[in-house]
């Protein structure tokens, strides 16, 4: 409490672990879908994505103080990237379950046929909304000015390659089920984004070194101070360092499935050290000089004359 | 003539009795302003002389007392900063709250529409019945005048003291809160009640769209600063050097 009253920096305590799961399974059924969408997986695996965005999203009700009343939220998508992502959300999973109903059920069951034009506009609607799905996390928390760190758009970049390379990692779990079959596929996939990933983390990392006092004690709080050890060991050691090292290393499905939690569980932690690190713009004492304040009562009764009287 | 024609046609610096601040007669013009005209009559402002302000915190009481907030949360505040060293060492105490900021960066993240801007006289107040609790605003405000109180803890835990008892059903937990401008009393013509309560007089609020009310003389007549202007806020708030 003692820090609400002083001018030191603070980094925000509202939005924890639980919105980081959010974030997560959000971003990992989106990213799942579009691999699905793209590079011809089985329908469970669209299943699977839908499961998690589901998931997501019953995660971010437990946060919420009234979770009874969120479907007001569905009410302010022109301004709030809240109400565009509960959006977002709903079209995926309405487009995404009609979208695969006819190829896990049998035809009699079908609403459209395969060529059929409504069915093209429902798979376009679905891996559209899984897009967005991956992106709205990074515009959410880069809407807020006041926290320096997260005021970027390379956020919603990095929760995009973050929410692909999660999906890589479904991928290398699922490898143990099916023998092996699709993971040299699924390794190679996955060593891409994780250097995309690194890559893409290290740039931001730097230009928020360069961008103020506030960002910089984010980027001192992730790599130097309380989050170094998550960020480091958790987030890039284990989420991305060492499965890169297995899938280069050994094409074992056991590797990958190992390489595959490994992926998932630094996701996860990344998430959780990028929102722990906003820090805030200072408060407005800070930096500004006060130092003529002091003045003499001549000028005082000047400045106050004829007003103490009315008062 | 009624009140009505009188707050469309007649110029308003005729029907504003006293300069220094609001009167039962400028917040009936405020209510009644939001059925006759989207004209904002009424721009609440408070301006802060950092001159006068000796950081005995009588606002952040009054503003407790006045509101019923619970423990943790501070509508109102007075930051303290040290200066120099030994024996040239003061403390210098800034008064901070919310600023009804004329673009207020934590309206449009709310997803509920439950943060909004009263049109008719500038002020941002929250809903509770429409909030669900995100945080977002909080996020976004730059000022970190906002919370989010989990739960209803009094100051000595669960067990209520009378006071707590009556004025913790004032606010909803797991919604968002802040300093409302003493809106409850703005309505019934008095004063903030940090305005009222400060020994030092360092406070002064009024309609900052008068250009005969007391703040706007003081911001004519002093230098000053709007905290984090450059956030493009525009805070309803001048602290006067
Ligand atoms: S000070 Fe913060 S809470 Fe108040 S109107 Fe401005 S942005 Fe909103
Ligand atoms: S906490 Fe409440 S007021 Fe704040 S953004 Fe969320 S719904 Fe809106």
């Amino acid at each position: 409490m003692a820090n609400l009253f002083n001018t030191e920096l603070r980094a925000q305590q509202e939005w924890s672990w639980q919105l980081a799961l959010d974030l997560f399974l959000g971003g990992l059924g989106g990213g799942l879908f579009l691999l699905y969408q793209t590079i011809d997986l089985p329908p469970v695996f669209a299943l699977v994505s839908i499961g998690l965005v589901i998931a997501g999203a019953v995660v971010l009700l437990t946060e919420l103080g009234h979770p009874l009343r969120a479907w007001r939220a569905i009410f302010k998508a022109r301004s709030s990237w809240i109400s565009r992502g509960v959006l977002l959300v709903s079209v995926f999973v309405v487009t995404a379950c009609i979208h695969i109903a006819p190829t896990i059920t049998n035809s009699s069951w079908r609403i459209w046929g395969g060529d059929d034009m409504g069915a093209k506009v429902i798979s376009v609607a679905a891996a559209l909304s899984a897009l967005g799905i991956t992106l709205y996390p990074g515009f959410v928390i880069s809407a807020s000015r006041s926290i320096p760190f997260w005021d970027t758009p390379m956020l919603p970049a990095i929760f995009f390659t973050q929410s692909m390379m999660g999906g890589c990692g479904i991928l290398l779990l699922a490898s143990a089920f099916d023998g092996g079959q699709g993971m040299p596929q699924a390794a190679s996939l996955t060593i891409a984004t994780i250097f995309l990933n690194l890559a893409m983390i290290a740039g931001y990392l730097l230009l928020m070194r360069r961008t103020g006092a506030p960002a910089r004690e984010s980027v001192r709080l992730l790599l130097q101070t309380r989050l170094r050890g998550l960020f480091w060991l958790g987030a890039v050691g284990a989420g991305m360092v060492l499965p890169l090292v297995l899938l280069s290393v050994q094409s074992a499905v056991g590797t990958a499935t190992v390489a595959g939690a490994l992926l998932l569980s630094g996701g996860l932690l990344f998430r959780y050290c990028m929102l722990k690190a906003g820090v805030y713009l200072p408060l407005p004492l800070a930096g500004i000089d006060l130092s003529k304040l002091n003045r003499t009562t001549d000028q005082l009764a000047r400045e106050y004359s004829g007003w103490t009287a009315r008062r | 003539m009624g009140l009505a024609s009188r707050v469309l046609f007649v110029p308003y610096r005729k029907s504003q009795p006293c300069s220094r601040g609001p009167t039962r007669h400028w917040s009936e013009m405020a209510t009644n302003g939001r059925h006759t005209t989207t004209t904002t009559y009424v721009r609440w402002g408070m301006a802060i002389d950092l001159k006068r302000c000796t950081g005995c915190q009588s606002c952040t009481m009054a503003c407790k007392v006045e509101n019923g907030t619970p423990a943790g949360v501070f509508w109102m505040r007075v930051l303290e900063r040290e200066e120099g060293t030994f024996p040239l060492a003061q403390t210098l105490y800034m008064p901070l709250r919310c600023n009804h900021c004329a673009e207020p960066p934590c309206v449009p993240v709310c997803p509920t529409g439950a943060s909004y801007k009263r049109t008719h006289d500038s002020l941002v107040l929250i809903d509770q019945d429409k909030c669900i609790g995100c945080s977002a605003c909080v996020i976004a405000c730059p000022y970190q005048v906002r919370f989010v109180p989990r739960h209803k803890t009094g100051y000595h835990g669960d067990q209520f003291t009378p006071y707590e008892d009556v004025s913790y059903k004032r606010w909803q937990a797991g919604t968002a809160q802040k300093c409302t401008f003493c809106v409850h009393r703005l309505d019934q013509g008095l004063g903030p009640a940090c305005v009222e309560t400060c020994p030092t007089k360092a406070l002064v609020y009024g309609n900052l769209n008068d250009p005969q009310s007391e703040i706007s003389k003081l911001i004519r007549t002093r230098t000053h600063f709007q905290p984090r202007a450059e956030a493009g806020t525009d805070p309803s708030l001048f602290y006067l050097t």
